[in-house]
């Protein structure tokens, strides 16, 4: 009887699987005709990263009269605010995935009055903001690579392309520990409602504590600690060692241990934010509460 | 008028009921200037940068950024709270009812331009608040009147550029990304973050936005910078005069549009 068993829980399990990722495709496939639909929406965000980026070259320009600071070579080994500044905001971009669409995801459900209808399907919550990480960060990662493509051309600005590979694991780490802050900020939007908000708080707060256009040698002790606590940090330092040589404050094996420590904390809080909110939600009959 | 105030008092109860969205907005700028002050900090080594100062004639980047955030609260208020103002009526299925009101529209989209101004006024005067017990920003009472006259003359300015904005609402629908585009074209092109003289392009573009001439007038006000008072003013007049009309011109264009091609409910 129980060689009989196995296979079959095997094959249910395998069958579930395939289910879940069945859904999780077509949550993107399905979040990819959206946007299409709205076609001037849909080419904005590929210029978008470019006029979000100006401003802090420009700054820098002012402020430097020219593009190179010997007291940012003195802090972190490089020179050149542009490739520097550059690489902290294109990897950043990730936050949006976590904040913006992932977080939204359930707001803008709830706006097109689908909300419910999603919340009966036969699949576990989680798949459906799965499908929204699956989408958000295939379409970032096209933003991405053609903002790099455009930046380090027009400024000319050399990459070591040795350090692409762990640059990508390092990357692939910070990432999913943003998924995490995705899940928690979708599972607060199912109580808060006014989900940009929560969205913008933490994005602003992270990019504040985030060492993106300045080492963590110049945050106060106190940022200092928290910005300990976010992948972004290891994300952003680690690809920059990796991609322009930038001096480590820490060492490359602390980084890759504690980016995996905060993806699983987070993953791990993110959900029982999520499952909490969300029993929270229909407990209180909110739900459909605009 | 009556249609004007129940819009005002509409959108403020609509307002109270996420108040967390209150706080938001009235640290949210603040909080903007911190990454600034980090960046400077790591290029720099110090508070102050002689560059900086040959084009902005202020040295003291920091109260230069810090003004530049708060002031842009008009900015967000008018290009993305005004463009998005019909399309939370879409969301909240209310549009058609508002839009066929007996009421002329522009009542309402000026109902919402007032509660707009009203709400960035009082987050404005926090802020400054903020700067001036916190922050050591000094403000004499002789400049109080100077500063509010050139709120008001950019605040008329953006309006008119949010009648437009809303406007492309009716029109594009899911338009808040291009909002979101054209608020951050208009902050790179603005002197909210740097002095717009660092780039030639920059430069040039900023002549046409009113934000340009309001932010070196309150700058040169509240930071004892040398600008000419009446160049700015007329500047700010003559662009309000011409934007406002433009703006409203724009909405009735495109709200009969919608209306006569019946794509007023569409999503």
């Amino acid at each position: 009887m129980r060689e009989e068993r196995q296979p079959s829980r095997l094959w249910r399990v395998k069958d579930r699987v395939f289910h879940y990722l069945r859904a999780i495709n077509a949550e993107n496939i399905k979040e990819w005709r959206i946007e299409l639909k709205y076609k001037p929406d849909f080419i904005r965000q590929f210029f978008e990263p470019f006029v979000y980026l100006f401003p802090y070259f420009l700054y820098g320009f002012a402020l430097l009269g020219g593009r190179y600071s010997e007291h940012l070579r003195s802090l972190t080994g490089i020179s050149d605010m542009i490739a520097y500044t550059f690489i902290g905001y294109l990897f950043i971009g990730f936050l949006n995935t976590a904040c913006w669409a992932m977080g939204f995801s359930l707001r803008k459900e709830q706006w097109f009055g689908t909300l419910e209808t999603i919340f009966v399907a036969p699949v576990p919550r989680w798949v459906y903001v799965a499908g929204m990480a699956l989408h958000s960060t295939c379409h970032q990662g096209l933003i991405m690579l053609i903002q790099a493509v455009v930046i380090t051309t027009f400024f000319a600005i050399v990459l070591q392309t040795s350090g692409l590979f762990l640059s990508l694991v390092v990357v692939l780490l910070m990432l999913l520990g943003l998924y995490g802050l995705g899940i928690i900020v979708a599972g607060l939007t199912i109580a808060l409602k006014q989900w940009w908000v929560v969205s913008e708080a933490l994005a602003t707060l992270i990019v504040v504590v985030t060492p993106i256009a300045y080492p963590l040698a110049v945050l106060p002790f106190v940022l200092r600690k928290v910005s300990m606590f976010l992948p972004t940090t290891y994300g952003i330092i680690g690809v920059r060692h990796f991609l322009l040589g930038e001096e480590l404050v820490v060492g490359l094996p602390t980084i890759i241990l504690r980016l995996s420590i905060i993806l699983v904390v987070w993953l791990t809080f993110g959900m029982l934010v999520f499952l909490i909110m969300d029993r929270f939600g229909r407990k209180r009959g909110s739900l459909s509460i605009y | 008028m009556w249609v004007i105030v129940e819009e005002v008092r509409k959108s403020f109860a609509i307002l109270f009921a996420y108040p967390v969205e209150v706080v938001f907005w009235i640290f949210s700028p603040l909080l903007w200037v911190i990454p600034l002050v980090f960046q400077g900090k790591a290029l720099i080594g110090a508070f102050s940068s002689t560059p900086f100062g040959a084009l902005a004639g202020t040295d003291e980047f920091i109260p230069y950024v810090l003004i530049g955030a708060i002031i842009s609260t008009y900015m967000f208020s008018a290009v993305w709270s005004m463009g998005n103002s019909f399309r939370d009526e879409t969301y909240y299925g209310t549009l058609e009812h508002i839009l066929s009101a007996p009421v002329r529209p522009v009542y309402i989209l000026v109902g919402k331009g007032v509660y707009n101004s009203v709400l960035s006024t009082l987050f404005v005067i926090v802020q400054l608040l903020i700067c001036v017990f916190i922050f050591g920003l000094e403000i004499t009472l002789a400049k109080i009147f100077p500063i509010f006259l050139f709120l008001l003359l950019l605040i008329v300015g953006l309006y008119g550029i949010g009648f437009m904005a809303a406007a492309v609402t009716l029109l594009i629908k899911e338009s808040h990304g291009i909002i979101h585009l054209f608020e951050y074209v208009l902050f790179l092109f603005s002197p909210i973050r740097y002095p717009v003289e660092v780039n030639p392009i920059t430069k040039t573009i900023s002549v046409f936005i009113p934000l340009t001439y309001a932010l070196i007038a309150l700058r040169g006000l509240l930071l004892n910078i040398d600008f000419n008072f009446w160049k700015n003013s007329v500047i700010l007049l003559g662009i309000d005069c011409a934007i406002i009309p433009l703006g409203l011109f724009i909405f009735y264009k495109i709200e009969k549009r919608t209306k006569t091609r019946g794509t007023l409910a569409d999503y």
